[in-house]
């Protein structure tokens, strides 16, 4: 039988590589930057450049498919997940990374059909490292297999999340003292490299043992959960509960008993959902 | 004039790179690890390995040098910089992320002549990038020419640190504080890599705009030091002085303004000097 949407996910491949090279190129000259929702959300022409290179290719090809990218969305596009077939695109994740020629940057495409998530596509492109998932056929980096390291004992892992400033300051304590109560359960370490999709993909790939982000987007959890649970990972949401793609927030790890024993000890703070619609 | 210590440097950057192969090498099989000072302070056989190939290596060319190795010093070897030629290294940085294939994991020596740095090597082995300094001459990364940042405005800035191997809840009580202080200001972003050495090679590449911490030693800095220096960036202590490669703490920055900035915004907290054990010696 017939894979309905391996032509899709050809072509996914095919325009995340191209958005590749447009950054490395936009990398080589200056890079203006301008602000979004605070002086720590950044945005630059780049990545609307790359989106709108993204969406047109596969608008080309694909005219009745649906679309959520971060910065159509930005600009009031609605970010509502429907059944249609949908693109959920963020053409440039680690923005900040990007601004500082930071290594870890990349292209982020997942797609949905009936809101379920069909395949996955990180292009980490300073690496050159081309992560793929579609559902069922199990995960890659560069045409390799790739899975989690199976690692369950919380003691021996390492951590992947984010530190950022926030201007709310219940919720940036909150953040820290997540961050504070993992490194002291005693684990191994923990890491903070600045893109989430990228983090799924190093999860994914077994060099770290878990991610967790309260605050992320749709755009940047798509691509990266196939690819995790396709690499034989577990995704779940920071409460413990089932993955929600609209919650803005998860859990990935190798193993059940570490993303629980995560899910255990941080505490939740509130960050909206992406599928709210703003007043 | 001739180029004083530049066979020793080329022997440094050649031995850097055969020890940088057999650490790849040995990420493809089983690892056992061992706990120093903490249950997240980490080492492995091929830390040890590495250490002895280099040594070995070193001793053989240069048998009046002195060296100041990690494992060697865990052994009970002293840790005291004198005014001879003095090799300090650091076999394996990153060990945590070696054992879990992080990609960030460098070989880092650096060379000290009447206690000044001479040169610098680290390279990061998983991502084969040789990161070298020599006073005087500039830094490179595989023979590209490296410059810091020219960001001088802090709030436009991302600053790398690490949480570090100590549990100790007084000693991560200061290092979160320090952190917070600084996100606050507010800087672009915080990263941790896990690699003290690739953490000075970022700053050298300008990557980020400054890395600091409290808790490294001397073998994870000395290279990384004369690399961000020769890339046009600042060293200095955590408390606004001169850079102390003793004192376990280090801030290496594009400028002396965000240098100065992150100063001001981190609590020091004590952590044993690496020539202590010998001080009040008889």
């Amino acid at each position: 039988m017939s894979d309905p949407w391996q032509e899709c996910m050809d072509h996914c491949i095919a325009v995340t590589r191209k958005a590749g090279e447009m950054i490395r190129e936009a990398l080589k000259k200056d890079i203006s930057v301008m602000q979004k929702s605070s002086p720590v959300d950044l945005v630059t022409e780049t990545d609307q450049k790359v989106e709108a290179l993204i969406i047109s290719s596969i608008r080309e090809k694909y005219p009745g498919h649906s679309f959520i990218g971060e910065e159509s969305v930005a600009t009031g596009s609605s970010s509502i997940l429907t059944e249609n077939p949908t693109w959920i695109i963020d053409p440039i994740d680690g923005t900040t990374n990007f601004v500082h020629r930071f290594p870890f940057v990349s292209v982020s495409i997942g797609f949905t059909v009936n809101k379920e998530i069909e395949f996955g596509v990180v292009y980490s492109c300073v690496e050159d490292k081309m992560y793929t998932a579609r559902r069922g056929k199990g995960a890659f980096c560069n045409g390799e297999p790739i899975k989690v390291s199976g690692q369950e004992d919380i003691t021996k892992s390492v951590v992947l999340t984010e530190i950022g400033f926030k201007e709310n300051r219940d919720h940036f304590k909150t953040m820290m003292s997540n961050i504070q109560n993992i490194l002291t359960i005693p684990v191994h370490g923990i890491r903070c490299p600045g893109s989430a999709a990228v983090n799924m993909c190093l999860v994914a790939c077994g060099s770290a043992d878990a991610y967790y982000h309260i605050g992320i987007h749709c755009w940047d959890m798509a691509a990266g959960a196939a690819i995790v649970t396709e690499a034989g990972g577990v995704i779940m949401d920071t409460t413990g509960g089932p993955f929600d793609l609209m919650s803005r927030r998860l859990i990935t790890a190798s193993s059940r008993p570490i993303a629980e024993r995560i899910a255990r000890q941080i505490q939740q703070f509130p960050c909206g959902r992406d599928d709210e619609e703003s007043s | 004039m001739a180029d004083l210590w530049q066979d020793a440097m080329d022997h440094a950057v050649a031995i850097a790179r055969k020890a940088g192969a057999v650490i790849r090498d040995h990420l493809q099989g089983e690892m056992t690890v061992m706990c120093k000072s903490s249950p997240a302070d980490l080492v492995t056989m091929t830390d040890q390995k590495v250490e002895e190939l280099i040594m070995a290596s070193i001793m053989e060319k240069f048998p009046t040098h002195s060296l100041i190795g990690e494992e060697s010093v865990s052994a009970g070897q002293p840790c005291i910089l004198t005014d001879n030629p003095t090799w300090i290294i650091d076999p394996l940085d990153g060990t945590t992320n070696f054992i879990h294939r992080f990609p960030f994991v460098a070989v880092s020596i650096g060379f000290a002549v009447n206690k000044e740095l001479e040169f610098g090597v680290v390279y990061s082995c998983i991502e084969d990038k040789m990161y070298t300094g020599k006073r005087g001459k500039g830094a490179f990364c595989n023979g590209k020419r490296l410059q810091v940042s020219g960001q001088t405005d802090i709030k436009q800035s991302l600053i790398i640190t690490e949480l570090g191997s100590s549990r100790d809840p007084e000693v991560v009580r200061h290092i979160f504080s320090s952190m917070q202080k600084i996100l606050c200001i507010p800087v672009h972003g915080m990263r941790c890599a896990g690699s003290a050495a690739i953490n000075m090679c970022l700053v050298a590449g300008g990557a980020a705009e400054a890395y600091y911490e409290i808790g490294i030693h001397c073998w994870d800095i000395s290279a990384g030091a004369v690399i961000v220096s020769e890339a046009g960036g600042v060293l200095m202590d955590v408390e606004g002085g001169p850079l102390d490669l003793m004192s376990r703490r280090v801030v290496a920055a594009n400028s002396r303004n965000v240098a100065e900035r992150i100063v001001k915004e981190i609590e020091a907290f004590p952590a044993e000097r690496d020539d202590a054990s010998e001080a009040g010696s008889a």
